[in-house]
């Protein structure tokens, strides 16, 4: 798999090129154009995972469901020679490939665009404070059983990579992802429970260790409640 | 303080870079990251120790802003016991410019420009009146004097500046704020009645005087008009 990103970072597309019988999962509705020779299944979100039977797969794609996530997830893999396909997110903004190496990677629910085959995606209950948080209360948990297997995220506005080196807080709304061994924990922004309201910033993240992170310049939730208190309220 | 500005235009971020003692004020809600020992306090103005009199009236123009622009009531004031660093994202999409002032240099933001500052800094809302409200830029302006202070404002779209002597001519909507004695006035493009109707611009402000101007490339009124008729 070789992947290029076009058009960063204001529209970004990547485009992976796959060898002959190479495979690559896919978040439905993420492919923006494939050679002819790509041949696309869809299956439950567990599928890559081997083993659990039917009910361990139904089980670990509802829990995907639960992340914000789809329920299906469309495997593409390229036949009778190599092949190519182009994906985007919805939003404006850059992607980035990360490799999700020895530690794993945690994701925010909405980053997640793609993967190679090796990598097993699982919703992961981000404890009771997130759920007070605009992002949900599941987030993903990414590992992989060798090297060299990556992952595809998007994300509103530029993406900032972070060298977490003891301490680091991250706004809620602009987490990306980030390295599975920092600890963190979801906790209020100012000391006051009533200046942290005040302030706008609610909860954030405080990540502990050694790590990287990878946050994005702009808050989706925030951007949609500005336009949308810019739009009539729904009729239906 | 140190400070840069990152993915320009598109995704402007700001870090500063703060040392103990020093103040930074964003607006609320902006912080996307933070050292972990930066403390975080609301206040309801930029200044660190207003008088009374300061205090109540950002507190009478923070309710009526709020009710009529929409905007948040308070801003963040940064500190920290330790050197530290605190990054700060506007909300939509578009650059962040910086701006130092010395000497009682004034310019003039629109609503919801307004992204950080440091320093001597004083910020005043004022009421810009049926102006204001023609101008699309809200019925709030707000005042920044500088005496020896940095100022940060942002845009939707890119930035432009344009160094006003004389007049000239920006479309309402697009007005990110001015210094100098630039002074405007509210009205139409020209062309008479099929100008005012069919050229699409409609009202326009004129500026006057000599002085900066900063103007948009992007308008969120233009955009959300445009969404308006597409939705359900």
């Amino acid at each position: 798999m070789q992947c290029e990103l076009l058009y960063q970072p204001v529209s970004t597309m990547a485009q992976i090129r796959l060898n002959a019988g190479e495979q690559f999962l896919v978040e439905p509705g993420a492919m923006i154009g494939m050679s002819a020779n790509m041949d696309m299944r869809t299956g439950l979100a567990s599928s890559n995972q081997g083993g659990g039977g039917l009910l361990g797969k139904l089980a670990t794609a509802a829990g995907r469901m639960l992340t914000g996530e789809s329920f299906f997830q469309n495997t593409y893999t390229a036949q009778n020679g190599p092949g190519e396909l182009l994906l985007a997110h919805t939003l404006p903004g850059d992607m980035a490939m990360l490799e999700v190496g020895q530690q794993g990677l945690k994701l925010q629910s909405t980053a997640f665009v793609a993967s190679t085959t090796g990598v097993n995606i699982q919703a992961e209950f981000g404890g009771a404070k997130t759920f007070f948080a605009s992002e949900g209360l599941f987030l993903i948990s990414a590992t992989a059983q060798r090297a060299g297997e990556h992952l595809l995220v998007g994300a509103f506005g530029g993406i900032q990579e972070f060298q977490c080196d003891g301490s680091l807080v991250i706004d809620t709304g602009h987490l990306v992802a980030w390295d599975a061994n920092l600890s963190f924990n979801v906790t209020k922004a100012a000391g006051g429970w009533i200046s942290s309201y005040l302030s706008g910033e609610g909860l954030v993240c405080k990540f502990n260790g050694q790590g990287r992170i990878w946050m994005q310049t702009r808050n989706p939730q925030e951007y949609g409640t500005l336009i949308g208190s810019l739009l009539p309220p729904r009729t239906n | 303080m140190n400070h840069q500005i990152t993915h320009d235009p598109a995704f402007s971020m700001l870090r500063v870079d703060l040392q103990p003692g020093e103040v930074f004020v964003s607006e609320a809600g902006a912080m996307a990251a933070m050292s972990s020992h930066v403390e975080l306090e609301a206040k309801l103005t930029v200044q660190q120790n207003p008088g009374i009199g300061t205090t109540l009236g950002a507190l009478f123009a923070a309710v009526i802003r709020k009710y009529l622009g929409g905007e948040s009531f308070f801003v963040t004031h940064y500190s920290t016991p330790y050197p530290a660093s605190v990054w700060v994202a506007p909300t939509v999409s578009g650059s962040i410019v910086h701006r130092r002032l010395e000497g009682g240099q004034t310019i003039t933001l629109s609503a919801g420009a307004y992204v950080a500052s440091a320093g001597n800094i004083e910020c005043i809302v004022k009421y810009g009146g049926l102006r204001g409200i023609l101008a699309k830029e809200g019925a709030f302006f707000l005042k920044c004097i500088g005496n020896g202070g940095d100022l940060w404002f942002n845009s939707f779209g890119g930035v432009d500046f344009i160094d006003v002597d004389g007049t000239y001519v920006v479309d309402n909507g697009h007005i990110v704020g001015w210094e100098g004695d630039l002074e405007f006035d509210i009205k139409t493009a020209g062309g008479g009645f099929m100008g005012f109707f069919a050229s699409g611009e409609g009202l326009v402000c004129e500026f006057k005087g000599r002085g900066r101007l900063y103007i948009q490339s992007r308008n969120l009124g233009s955009m959300t008009g445009w969404l308006l008729p597409l939705m359900p």
